[in-house]
């Protein structure tokens, strides 16, 4: 490809080919401070790509391929083509990362220890995991959290935070500005802007921690706590986990491992000041 | 009537069994954890997509692979047509499905290309792709 | 049927573990994880690699628990499901 960019990511190593110069640009411009992968050798390739030549030029999209794709991804404007990067480092971690277990969820350290913020698409895991990361805890990612299983310990994997619609406004007013990517307004997943990780979060990034709290939060409900049962906590996340079944025994060991040592609580909340109350009171009643 | 406590032991001090329910016919004490998307491990080439899916059977398929109702001007019956794996393979490399034409296996393609998930054969089209296992 | 004899998969294809008043296991031999309750882990436990009938199997829970509930049909549809998970086969 005409383009390239490589970036280490936590332990993973990506490189990005690019039919276009623009992204290949932009993210380097983004991912400024992060290392390069190890020995140059990438762990995973994503290809941003034009699917018939004359879409370079005319109204351009971009094809998101890769060692792993999605048959039914559709192509994206140029615009949009930081996110399309975005949903190609995920789609190589979903399909095809097997040497730790991945849980979709957001993870923050404080202390050595992890709380991971897991749930669906706009359940707050991305708006949660940056608003705490500005009140001093360290981001260790906001999509996929790494569990290994033979240690227990959580490894981090610090993408760009990825914010959506309503989030992005909350965010911005708690950040400097430079912290942040281009508004990408409109895409199939709404409006996205992307903030940058902490430089003290890219420097620690190859510092696991032991998880030490499970959150399972719901938004849009008067703030309410319960406790989870562990055969409750262990069923949703493997419904969380891309690669729980392709890990086969070591997934069952990491996960029933985590459950079992680690203790789950759901929280409902209104609006994103009581959820990070919330946590901060669960988390030092541990 | 008063209730003495109920002793775990009868006066021959031997112990009272635990009860074990069997439960009613319909009811279940297993949930197996169900792979999401392509982890499935059953066979690739074995599997199957209908077309379109069997929630729909009777409709049919238009040139860009949209389900409408059967009779439609402009579409293709589809009769609850099942494809194998291996067939839709040879056929995202430029071959035809079997028992189409030109226009029949186009739309059945389409359809097949924009299969969602949860639609059934999602998980058999979605392991194709992956060129690792 | 009433000779059919239902047996529990292989002791080494079983990993068991506890979560609550769950018995999970992950199944070797298949690469499926399932969470059984009641009666489920006991009828496997009770089964055996050897086998049993389903009267053979009921004459040996009842030594070992009260059945306030038992029926043959009951306890064909626990196996049934066993059998649906791979975890008990039948001859």
């Amino acid at each position: 490809m005409k383009h390239a960019f490589s970036v280490k990511i936590g332990p993973v190593g990506f490189r990005i080919g690019s039919d276009w110069r623009a992204p290949i640009e932009r993210l380097a411009e983004l991912y400024s401070g992060y290392p390069m992968p190890d020995d140059d050798v990438a762990d995973f390739t994503v290809r941003l790509f034009a699917a018939r030549f004359w879409r370079r030029f005319i109204r351009p999209a971009v094809t998101i391929g890769g060692d792993f794709v999605l048959p039914d991804a559709a192509p994206l404007p140029l615009a949009q083509a930081l996110l399309a990067a975005e949903m190609g480092m995920n789609l190589q971690m979903a399909l095809g990362q097997r040497r730790y277990l991945l849980l979709h969820a957001a993870a923050v350290e404080r202390d050595g220890r992890a709380l991971l913020i897991t749930g669906v698409s706009g359940a707050g895991k991305s708006t949660m995991a940056a608003l705490l990361s500005l009140r001093g805890w360290r981001l260790m990612g906001d999509e996929f959290a790494l569990l290994d299983p033979a240690t227990g310990l959580v490894h981090a994997f610090p993408r760009l935070v990825s914010l959506k619609n309503a989030a992005i406004g909350v965010v911005e007013r708690a950040a400097p500005a430079h912290r942040f990517g281009p508004l990408m307004a409109n895409t199939p997943k709404g409006d996205i802007r992307h903030l940058v990780p902490d430089a003290a979060a890219v420097a620690a990034m190859a510092v696991p921690a032991r998880p030490a709290l499970i959150l399972f939060p719901s938004f849009g409900y008067a703030p309410v706590r319960r406790a989870l049962a562990h055969s409750e906590t262990f069923v949703r996340l493997t419904q969380a986990s891309t690669n729980y079944v392709a890990l086969g025994e070591r997934g069952f060991t990491a996960l029933t491992g985590l459950v079992k040592s680690v203790p789950s609580v759901a929280i409902d909340y209104p609006d994103t000041d009581s959820a990070i109350s919330q946590v901060e009171t669960v988390w030092a009643a541990l | 009537m008063s209730d003495d406590p109920s002793p775990t032991e009868n006066e021959a001090g031997t112990t009272r069994r635990r009860a074990l329910m069997l439960g009613a016919v319909g009811v279940s004490a297993i949930v197996s954890i169900r792979p999401a998307l392509a982890q499935t491990n059953a066979s690739v080439m074995t599997c199957e997509i209908p077309v379109p899916d069997a929630g729909r059977a009777g409709s049919a398929i238009t040139a860009d692979g949209s389900v409408v109702p059967a009779g439609t001007p402009g579409s293709f019956a589809a009769n609850g047509r099942v494809f194998k794996a291996e067939d839709v393979k040879r056929a995202l490399s430029g071959g035809q499905l079997p028992g189409t034409e030109y226009d029949t296996n186009r739309a059945y393609m389409n359809y097949i290309r924009k299969l969602q998930s949860g639609t059934s054969g999602f998980t058999c089209f979605a392991s194709l792709q992956m060129p690792r296992g | 049927m009433a000779g059919a004899i239902f047996r529990s998969a292989r002791v080494e294809t079983l990993r068991i573990d506890w979560l609550d008043d769950f018995t999970i296991l992950y199944h070797r031999a298949s690469g499926i994880t399932h969470l059984l309750n009641a009666p489920a882990p006991e009828i496997l436990a009770t089964l055996g690699e050897a086998g049993m009938t389903v009267s053979a199997l009921a004459d040996a829970l009842a030594l070992e628990f009260d059945l306030p509930d038992l029926e043959t049909d009951a306890l064909l549809a626990r196996l049934n499901e066993l059998a649906t998970a791979g975890l008990v086969s039948t001859t």
